[in-house]
């Protein structure tokens, strides 16, 4: 039966999530993007409570929520500071690997660390190369910025070698030493510690190598619909803060003698944003079900949802910012980092083009394309 | 729970309205569009084997414990209705049935009127159908302006008015119609009236000729002195009397909304699904795969389509609210707002990827002359968000 009600424990880890995003999150987001990251005290109240380990295995000591649950969930955290939710510590996109491929012995190694973890999606054009030698792989470039690059000591590369083949690695700082190229950020998620990998020539051992060829590309497939769906759901939670943020403001605020919410041209820009977020938010509950319960058309909805979030977060933070006029674009009210935090968030997390021109190829091909 | 999943009985009902749209609607589409009009022994036998645009199931839901089922006849009606607009969505409009006077009379109307007025749609009869009238013409989007007038007197009120843009108005049996007992009352004198066909000084003055949704009826209505007897003011007198000054007709009005909203834009989704699906096959017929030309067509079309699930799930959560009884004003009018302009969208960029081709034949450019008014009637896409922002502004007592 057709039904949008959140079932009990839902509920109360909403309740849980979204009181601790407007009590401690909000009021310290400026300083967790001045300083960089989030204080150690928080991470660990956030690790304590669970919200670190949604997605990790349940023999990882993690919590295994299905996806529908764990979208709402990181809503609300990101209700409170998107910047923060993504500088925390803790397995971060390799828990949706592991999640996707549990059986893996490599992974399997992994149940008793407590790394922080980094994903580096690197198709074959990047300017870090993957060769193949008698003993396994060898790396040897810069790649692209990461989440977490700066302090990960867990990571997986999906990517391609030298002869088009996929591969999957996963390396452990220390065995495998990288180093952490850390540029000079300004637009946003400031707290979530993206930094280029740099690798000089080095070695990966074939006990690194989680899976190659078709292998590897299901693995990688299946944990980067997981991957989309909750960071799409983080934007929904940027999207409801900037909403209601803006609509508190709009209904306070007066100029021609009255509250500017009366004017059309505002009123409906905030109909408008609801809207949107609403559509955001129902796509990505849909696309987690649908992966939940393995339907053959999740990796396609998975695609929809975070390109219709993506479109969404900007158009809805950067309402947000109009609404506010020169007061939201000065930093006196959060509205101008939501916006920058949002542009941020969709550099990291593939093309919207890329998005549209996959789930399309899904739809007329039935599978994705070799690019 | 959070799901997705139709019900055996929804599945079913979507399965034969499907088979119904594609095999009965779909043949003869093109061809009404061109007449203007669904023929009418095609109307006597679609009426005969008991197919018609039911709206008697919509309505407010209950939250009662007592209850052992969950209502689910405003969900119902969305799917069912997104599979006959898939077909052709002004044959659907004009399929036999209470159409848009239904849900008024339903929550509005006593016992005794329900039994009259609804009981008259029999697949063992000739085809009847309701209709709903409320615009007129200096009376479209602000309804509270309505001009035609009721004035009481002995067993009955005096009607005298037009109505305009008024679908079905000609052929329908009874007419729900709007009217107000004093101007100066404002909102508070709008009373609903039910005006049967054939009452004296009751005429229909002319049928509109349109961009789309051409074989749908659109008629003119003109009320020159008529009277109408009591026992068709909807919900009688106690009805208004009992609520003292707060509900009227303009409550009853907006209460439809509420839940022909939803339909209309399941409406506005088939439309946009049935050409998307035109196109779609289309393309990968007639498309290389690979190549620029594959690339943009793979965008566009992944664009119309993750717009029409998002029209969908929007009309699905209004409709379950509904169904629960919860208030939906705001979700009617988001999904309503969201697949009326998704759907002139969709059609049109499914019209650019068949380029000239699309004009000649196709039904593609006929669903995109249908897909505009899904941004106007029912309330034009401006006031679905003026009543999102209302319910946005409310809680800080703001009115917008």
């Amino acid at each position: 039966m057709i039904s949008f009600m959140p079932n009990e424990d839902e509920i109360s880890f909403v309740d849980v999530a979204k009181s601790f995003a407007i009590e401690h999150l909000r009021p310290r987001s400026r300083l967790i993007e001045e300083t960089g990251e989030v204080p150690d005290d928080m991470a660990g109240k956030l690790q304590e409570l669970g919200f670190t380990t949604l997605e990790l295995l349940e023999s990882f000591d993690g919590l295994e929520l299905p996806l529908v649950s764990q979208v709402q969930v990181l809503e609300a955290l990101s209700f409170g500071d998107l910047a923060a939710v993504q500088g925390l510590p803790g397995f971060n996109e390799t828990a949706s690997f592991i999640r996707a491929n549990p059986e893996n012995p490599l992974f399997v190694s992994l149940k008793d660390k407590r790394p922080t973890g980094s994903l580096l999606v690197n198709p074959f054009h990047h300017s870090l190369t993957i060769q193949t030698n008698r003993n396994g792989y060898r790396l040897n470039g810069v790649s692209i910025p990461v989440k977490m690059g700066e302090v990960s000591t867990l990571l997986i590369i999906a990517g391609v070698d030298e002869n088009r083949e996929d591969v999957l690695l996963l390396l452990e700082k220390e065995t495998h030493q990288w180093k952490s190229v850390i540029g000079d950020r300004r637009l946003g998620l400031l707290a979530s510690k993206c930094a280029r990998l740099q690798f000089d020539q080095l070695e990966v051992p074939e006990d690194c190598v989680l899976a190659r060829g078709e292998a590897a590309r299901q693995v990688t497939r299946d944990a980067l619909a997981r991957i989309r769906i909750l960071e799409a759901a983080k934007e929904v939670g940027t999207m409801a803060a900037a909403l209601a943020y803006a609509t508190e403001y709009t209904a306070g605020r007066k100029a021609f003698g009255q509250e500017i919410a009366k004017f059309q041209g505002v009123s409906f820009t905030a109909a408008q944003m609801a809207i949107q977020t609403q559509g955001a938010r129902n796509l990505v509950w849909h696309a987690a079900k649908k992966l939940d319960d393995q339907e053959p058309d999740a990796i396609q909805a998975s695609l929809s949802a975070l390109h219709f979030a993506h479109r969404a977060v900007r158009f809805v933070t950067d309402s947000a910012v109009q609404l506010l006029g020169g007061h939201g674009y000065v930093q006196d009210h959060p509205v101008e980092k939501w916006m920058r935090d949002a542009q941020a968030q969709v550099n990291l997390w593939e093309s919207e083009t890329e998005l549209l021109v996959k789930s399309g190829e899904y739809l007329l091909l039935g599978k994705e394309g070799n690019g | 729970m959070i799901s997705y999943e139709l019900e055996p009985q929804q599945q079913q009902v979507k399965e034969i309205v499907h088979w119904f749209a594609e095999n009965e609607m779909r043949p003869i589409s093109m061809l009404a569009d061109k007449l203007a009009n669904v023929p009418d022994d095609w109307l006597r036998k679609v009426n005969n084997i008991g197919i018609s645009m039911s709206t008697s199931t919509l309505g407010e839901g209950s939250k009662s414990e007592g209850q052992k089922k969950e209502r689910q006849g405003n969900r119902l009606a969305v799917i069912a209705t997104e599979e006959l607009a898939w077909g052709d969505a002004a044959i659907a409009l004009t399929l036999p049935g209470p159409g848009l006077g239904g849900p008024p009379i339903q929550h509005s109307g006593t016992p005794e009127q329900k039994q009259r007025f609804l009981s008259i749609f029999s697949r063992d009869e000739e085809p009847r159908w309701g209709a709903y009238a409320l615009t007129e013409p200096e009376a479209g989007s602000d309804v509270s302006g309505i001009q035609t007038t009721a004035v009481k007197t002995k067993g009955g009120y005096i009607l005298n008015g037009q109505k305009i843009f008024i679908t079905n108005g000609k052929r329908a049996s009874w007419v729900v119609a709007f009217a107000t007992i004093n101007k100066e009352l404002g909102r508070a004198g709008h009373r609903a009236f039910v005006v049967e066909k054939g009452t004296p000084g009751f005429s229909c003055s002319r049928v509109a000729h349109k961009m789309g949704l051409r074989a749908s009826e659109t008629a003119e209505l003109v009320f020159e002195d008529c009277f109408v007897p009591d026992e068709n003011l909807l919900g009688g007198e106690e009805y208004y009397e009992s609520k003292g000054s707060g509900p009227s007709g303009f409550r009853v009005a907006m209460k439809t909304f509420d839940t022909t909203r939803p339909i209309i834009a399941a409406m506005a989704t088939g439309i946009a699904r049935g050409a998307y699906e035109y196109t779609i096959d289309l393309i990968k017929k007639e498309y290389p795969l690979h190549g620029r030309q594959f690339q943009m067509a793979a965008e566009t079309l992944a664009s119309i389509q993750q717009s029409i699930e998002a029209a969908r799930l929007l009309t699905w959560e209004s409709a379950w609210k509904a169904d629960l009884g919860l208030p939906n004003a705001k979700e009617a009018a988001m999904c309503k707002a969201f697949a009326g302009k998704m759907a002139l969208e969709s059609t049109s960029k499914c019209l650019e990827l068949l380029g000239p081709i699309g004009l000649e034949n196709h039904i593609v450019e006929k669903m995109y002359r249908d897909a505009k008014i899904f941004d106007i009637f029912e309330g034009t896409n401006q006031i679905q968000q003026l009543i999102v922002a209302r319910h946005l502004y409310e809680p800080f007592g703001i009115r917008v």
